[in-house]
C-alpha cells in the first residue's frame, strides 16, 4: 500500500487479514474528451479484506467514481493490477467478468438506477432475469425477503416512479442483496437523498456489512465515512 | 418472468410507439395477405371464366391463304384447296398427350359455306356437348340446343347473360380447379345426337329471318331450326351451328374437321408445354394459342397485383425504418438501463436480445393480427368484387406461421444495428454521473 490510510480501531477485524479479497495495484486510467486527455487515476492502489468496510473520500473530480468503476469491473484500467479472490481481473474474459458482476459483485449508485417500467419487485429480481429461464418461486421469495429487509415489503408492486428517492435507493440495495454478493460497491449512495433518508440508507449498509459483506463506498459525507472500518482519501487521481 | 419480460414491459410502457409500429406493420401484412388471397381467388375465377369464354388452343391444318375466318381459324380458300383433319384421329392424339389432365374441352369443327335465301352463311358442324362446355356464355333465346328438350318457359335465365355458370352440374372441383363435368365427356363423342337440328346465331336469325322450325337446305338434305341463340357478342351470332356428323355427311366429308378447339386453362397451366406436346402428337398440323385472351386478362390481374405488392413493400419498408430509427433513439435513451443490466452481469448478447426481442414481438404481433385481418378483409373484397361465391379461401396455419415468422425476422433485422449498438455500450460509459 503506497497510499496513506486513515485506519479506525478495527472494530470488525478482517477474518483473514493476510490475504485481501480484492486488491488493486497501481491502477491508471485516463479519459480523452474533446481531444484533451485527463489522467483520472495516476496509479492508485487499495486492498480490501474479506468483510471489510472501506470508505473512499476526496474532492470532486479526484477520481473516486473512476476508481470504484475499476474496482467493480465496470471500467477497464489502462494499466495496473486488479485481483479478486486470487483471480487476475485485468486478464479475465468477458464471460468471467459477467459471472462476477452477476454473482459476487453488487453495485449501487447515487442515482439508484432502476428500470422505470419494472415494479420494485421485478427490479429486485432483475439479476435472475438474464436468460430465458423464468424466475423461480424460490428466487421470488428471496426477492420479497430482501424487499422486506429494506423495509419495502408492501411496495413491491409499485413502479419506481411511484417511490420516493430513498425508497428507490433501498430497492437498489435489495437488488444488490438478492444475489448474495460478497462485495458491495456504493458510489455516493446517499448523494441524492436528504439527510434523514440518507441516514436510513447508511443504517442499512452498515447492517449489511455486519452480515459479512465487504463494502467499498465512495462518499462526501465524513460522518457516514466514519461508519466504515477504514477511510481512504483521494486527491487528484492519487491516494492522499 | 425472464429476459423477455424486460423487452415486453418496455414495449408496453412505450405503448404509443409500439401501437404505431404495430399499426404500420399490420397494415403492410394485411395488404400483402389479402392481396395474396384475393389474387389467388380472382386468378382461379378468371381461369374458370376463361374456359367459359372459349378455347385457347387451336389445332388446324397448315393453311396459306386467309379469306374467311371463324373462331380465329383461317379457313383458307374454301372453294379450292381446303385441307381437313381426321376428327377421330386428331381427338385420339390430343387425348393421349401427357398433359391431358390440363385439357378440359376438345371441340372439333367443320365449317361449310351455304346459301340461305341467296345470302352466304357459314354453317359450323360441332359436337354440341363439347361446344356447350366451351361456350358457357351461350343462352338459348328460343327453342333448345339440337338434341335437347326446350326448357319450359324459363329458357332465358335471369341475371347477366355473360356470367352464367359454364358447367351445368355442380360437380366437385377437380385437381385442376375445373369442374369435373368439364373434364369427363372427352374423346368419345358424348352426344349421340345425329339429327338435322340447327342452332342459329342471333344476327343470322334476324338477317335470314329464321324462326323455330324453319328449314334450311344443305347439300341434298336440309336442316331444321330448333333453337336461336341470344346475342353473344362473338362470331357465333353470325353462323348456324349444326351437328358435326350431320354436316360431315351432308357435304360428303365423313369424319373430317377443319379444326379443333382445345380449352386448356388451369392454374399455372403450362400452355407452352401443352402446345409442344400437341405439336409432337400431331405432326404437320398447326397449333396456335389464342394467347391474347389469356394474356390480356392475366395482365390486368398481374398489374393490380404488382401495384399492391409494391405498395405493401413500401409500407413494410417504412415500418422497418421506423423500427430502426425508434430503436436507435431508444438505445441512447436507455443507455443507463443498459449500464444497469451490464453491471448486473447481463452479457452483451443478452442486451442484444432484449432489443431484438422487443422488435420481434412487434413483428410477431403484427404478423398475427395482419394475417387474421387480411383473411377477413379478403372475404370483404371478394364480396365487393362479387366473387365470394364458390371461392374457397382456406385458412392455412402454415402460411400464418410463415407470415408471423417472416415479420418477426424482418423487424428483428430492422433493429439489428440499434441492438448491436446497445450491446456495445460499456457499463461505465452508461453510468457516469459527471
Ligand atoms: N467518461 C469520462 N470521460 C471523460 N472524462 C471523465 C470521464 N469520467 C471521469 N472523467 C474525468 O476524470 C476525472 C475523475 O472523475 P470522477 O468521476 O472519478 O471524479 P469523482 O471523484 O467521482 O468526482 P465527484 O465527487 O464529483 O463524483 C474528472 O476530471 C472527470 O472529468
Ligand atoms: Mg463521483
Amino acid at each position: 500500500m503506497n497510499a496513506t490510510e486513515t485506519t479506525r480501531p478495527a472494530a470488525f477485524a478482517a477474518p483473514m487479514a493476510g490475504t485481501p479479497l480484492l486488491e488493486a495495484v497501481d491502477v491508471t486510467k485516463s479519459f480523452t474528451q474533446d481531444g484533451t486527455p485527463t489522467q483520472a487515476l495516476k496509479g492508485v492502489s487499495l486492498s480490501v479484506a474479506p468483510g471489510e468496510f472501506v470508505s473512499i473520500v476526496g474532492r470532486s473530480g479526484s477520481g473516486k467514481s473512476t476508481f470504484l468503476s475499476v474496482l467493480s469491473t465496470l471500467l477497464r484500467p489502462d494499466s495496473g493490477q486488479l485481483t479478486y479472490n486470487g483471480q487476475d481481473l485485468t486478464r479475465a474474459t468477458e464471460a468471467e467478468v459477467n459471472a462476477l458482476r452477476h454473482g459476487d459483485f453488487a453495485v449501487i449508485f447515487q442515482f439508484h438506477y432502476l428500470l422505470p417500467y419494472l415494479t420494485a419487485l421485478e427490479n429486485t429480481l432483475l439479476p435472475f432475469m438474464r436468460g430465458l429461464r423464468p424466475v423461480s418461486g424460490a428466487q421470488r421469495r428471496r426477492a420479497l425477503e430482501c424487499l422486506e429487509r429494506v423495509g419495502l415489503a408492501d411496495k413491491g408492486h409499485r413502479l419506481p416512479g411511484q417511490l420516493s428517492g430513498g425508497e428507490q435507493q433501498r430497492v437498489a440495495i435489495a437488488r444488490a442483496l438478492v444475489k448474495d454478493a460478497r462485495v458491495l460497491f456504493a458510489d455516493e449512495p446517499t448523494g441524492s437523498l436528504d439527510s434523514a433518508t440518507g441516514a436510513t440508507v447508511m443504517e442499512l449498509l452498515s447492517q449489511i456489512h455486519k452480515d459479512g459483506l465487504s463494502v467499498v463506498m465512495v462518499t462526501h459525507n465524513e460522518q457516514y465515512a466514519s461508519l466504515s472500518d477504514r477511510v481512504v482519501r483521494m486527491t487528484d487521481g492519487l491516494m492522499a | 418472468m425472464n429476459i423477455l419480460t424486460i423487452a415486453l414491459r418496455n414495449a408496453r410502457k412505450k405503448w404509443v410507439r409500439t401501437l404505431l409500429l404495430l399499426l404500420v406493420f399490420t397494415l403492410g401484412v394485411v395488404s400483402i395477405v389479402s392481396l395474396n388471397f384475393v389474387s389467388r381467388v380472382v386468378g382461379e375465377g378468371l381461369e374458370k371464366k376463361l374456359v367459359s369464354f372459349g378455347a385457347n388452343i387451336l389445332v388446324s391444318p397448315k393453311s396459306e391463304k386467309l379469306t374467311v375466318s371463324y373462331g380465329g381459324f383461317a379457313l383458307g380458300d374454301m372453294l379450292f384447296d381446303v385441307t381437313y383433319l381426321d376428327e377421330k384421329d386428331t381427338i385420339a392424339r390430343v387425348d393421349a398427350i401427357e398433359l391431358r389432365k390440363n385439357i378440359s374441352v376438345i371441340a372439333p369443327k367443320l365449317v361449310v359455306m351455304d346459301r340461305v335465301q341467296g345470302t352466304a352463311v357459314a354453317i359450323v358442324g360441332v359436337r354440341f356437348a363439347q361446344e356447350k362446355l366451351l361456350k358457357g356464355y351461350w343462352m338459348v333465346e328460343q327453342g333448345a340446343i339440337p338434341g335437347e328438350e326446350p326448357a319450359p318457359m324459363s329458357a332465358k335465365p335471369k341475371g347477366s347473360g355473360m356470367h352464367a355458370p359454364s358447367a351445368p352440374a355442380p360437380a366437385a372441383a377437380s385437381p385442376t380447379g375445373l369442374p369435373q363435368a368439364a373434364m369427363a365427356p372427352l374423346g368419345v363423342p358424348l352426344d349421340t345426337y345425329k339429327g338435322n337440328g340447327v342452332l342459329v346465331g342471333s344476327a343470322a336469325a334476324a338477317k335470314l329471318n329464321l324462326k323455330l322450325g324453319s328449314e334450311i337446305p344443305l347439300g341434298n338434305t336440309h336442316m331444321v331450326v330448333t333453337g336461336i341463340l341470344a346475342p353473344t357478342g362473338s362470331e357465333d351470332d353470325n353462323v348456324l351451328l349444326a351437328d358435326l356428323t350431320f354436316v360431315q355427311n351432308a357435304v360428303g366429308r365423313p369424319g373430317k374437321a377443319n379444326f379443333v378447339e382445345v380449352a386448356a386453362l388451369c392454374s399455372g397451366c403450362p400452355i407452352e408445354d401443352i402446345v409442344h406436346q400437341l405439336a409432337t402428337a400431331l405432326p404437320g398440323v398447326e397449333i396456335k394459342t389464342l394467347r391474347n385472351i389469356v394474356e390480356q386478362r392475366m395482365y390486368s390481374v398481374h398489374f393490380v397485383k404488382q401495384l399492391i405488392l409494391s405498395v405493401s413493400l413500401v409500407i413494410l419498408l417504412t415500418g422497418c425504418s421506423m423500427v430502426g430509427i425508434s430503436m436507435l433513439s431508444a438505445v441512447n435513451e436507455r443507455k443507463k438501463e443498459i449500464g444497469i443490466l451490464r453491471s448486473l452481469g447481463f452479457s452483451r448478447r443478452a442486451v442484444f436480445s432484449i432489443f431484438c426481442a422487443e422488435a420481434a414481438s412487434i413483428g410477431l404481433l403484427a404478423g398475427l393480427a395482419g394475417y387474421v385481418t387480411g383473411y377477413a378483409v379478403s372475404f370483404r373484397i371478394l364480396a365487393v368484387l362479387d366473387m365470394a361465391e364458390g371461392a374457397v379461401l382456406s385458412f392455412e396455419p402454415l402460411h400464418l406461421a410463415a407470415t408471423v415468422l417472416i415479420l418477426a425476422l424482418l423487424t428483428s433485422l430492422a433493429s439489428l444495428v440499434p441492438a448491436w449498438k446497445a450491446a456495445a455500450i460499456e457499463p461505465s460509459e452508461a453510468l457516469v454521473t459527471l
